[in-house]
């Protein structure tokens, strides 16, 4: 039986195969692997870090009890990325959410927490004032990246935060390629106008 | 670097180089866990066949029908059965007899043949010996059952253990 270790060379889709034998260290490097972008690209949606919470949570539940329908010519990522996109869509139509400060995490509630969680600065060589100018920079284009539709919201943060391909971004949100491409656009010139205060 | 005025195209690069800079956030601790544990697992097909076939027949509807229609096949097999056991008793009673007494033979002939390989192989003696060392006997037994015993509740604590510490990580 290939440990924890093993998995982590292989391929999703091979992991996806010892996940259908129902190798639970198969289930756990897939969520190794996904947790973390899917709850941010939940948690950037609907900006409710428990909502965040529960939705990918349902999300792997969804896809880990529905591996037998995953078809592998379709990446995983993609199918995944997808669930998750739905799920947060579903709720957003469902409820007006605020928006909210991102300068930490939302459930930080200790000075500490908060310095542990916020917008990560420490790895771009920038002097004390050039890192909290970046940082606050950072916190502006969280709050801009949360007035947009979602539809563009998905598609930016999809290309630009979690770094997907257009073609993934178009299978994700089932869109053809040229609407993701005008969606991206779009999202860019609406973010420009939120920030053009930045300008002056 | 906001102080500066930028233009179009520069706000435009500032924008998605700090896009491509923003935090990953990450679920709670146990959010892996909490996953696994409502993950229902593949299991073998005849199981799988079995629970399909459970829910499927404990459907109110279809239990009434499926009841309904046992009733009904076991009151006609009764219906057909009874009249041709009546009429058929004495050859029926004929094959009962001869089938009890070729088994009753065949049990005989089993236990005689049993009774004589204990007897060639020496066991009738020892069973004999072990019955005149009667607290040697007591004795060999009570040590097997207190070593049992202590198998037992070894293994009980060797599987206790590991709880034991996740309870603590998981306090933790």
């Amino acid at each position: 039986m290939p440990t924890a270790k093993d998995l982590q060379s292989l391929g999703d889709r091979e992991v996806v195969a010892l996940a259908k034998a129902g190798k639970e260290t198969a289930y756990r490097e897939l969520l190794r692997r996904y947790e973390r972008p899917v709850f941010s690209l939940i948690y950037r949606m609907v900006r409710d870090r428990a909502l965040a919470e529960d939705l990918a949570q349902e999300t792997f539940i969804k896809v880990l009890n529905a591996l037998e329908s995953y078809r592998p010519e379709y990446k995983f990522s993609s199918w995944v990325f997808k669930i998750a996109n739905n799920a947060a869509i579903d709720q957003l139509r469902r409820r007006e959410v605020d928006t909210l400060s991102l300068d930490g995490a939302p459930d930080a509630r200790t000075p500490d927490e908060v310095e542990a969680t916020a917008l990560q600065a420490t790895d771009r060589h920038e002097s004390p004032l050039a890192e909290l100018e970046s940082r606050e920079l950072g916190s502006q284009i969280e709050h801009a990246v949360g007035k947009l539709r979602p539809e563009y919201r998905t598609a930016i943060l999809l290309r630009h935060v979690e770094g997907r391909s257009y073609e993934e971004i178009a299978e994700v949100m089932d869109l053809p390629l040229g609407t993701v491409k005008t969606y991206i656009h779009r999202a860019r010139l609406e973010l420009r106008e939120y920030l053009a205060h930045l300008r002056t | 670097m906001t102080d500066k005025q930028l233009d179009a195209g520069d706000l435009d690069a500032l924008v998605l180089r700090e896009l491509s800079r923003l935090p990953v956030f990450g679920p709670s601790r146990g959010f892996a866990d909490r996953v696994v544990a409502r993950v229902r697992r593949p299991q073998p097909v005849p199981v799988v066949l079995l629970r399909r076939a459970g829910a499927w027949v404990l459907r109110p509807s279809r239990a009434v029908s499926l009841a309904a229609a046992y009733a009904v096949c076991v009151a006609v097999g009764l219906r057909l059965a009874v009249p041709w056991l009546t009429a058929h008793a004495p050859a029926f009673s004929f094959v009962t007899s001869w089938v009890s007494t070729q088994a009753k033979a065949a049990l005989d002939v089993a236990a005689l043949t049993v009774a004589s390989w204990a007897v060639e192989l020496g066991a009738a003696d020892a069973i004999h010996s072990a019955a005149n060392a009667g607290p040697r006997l007591w004795a060999a037994l009570a040590a097997l059952t207190i070593g049992y015993a202590a198998c037992v509740y070894g293994l009980r604590v060797l599987l206790r253990a590991p709880r034991r510490k996740d309870a603590l990580a998981s306090a933790l």
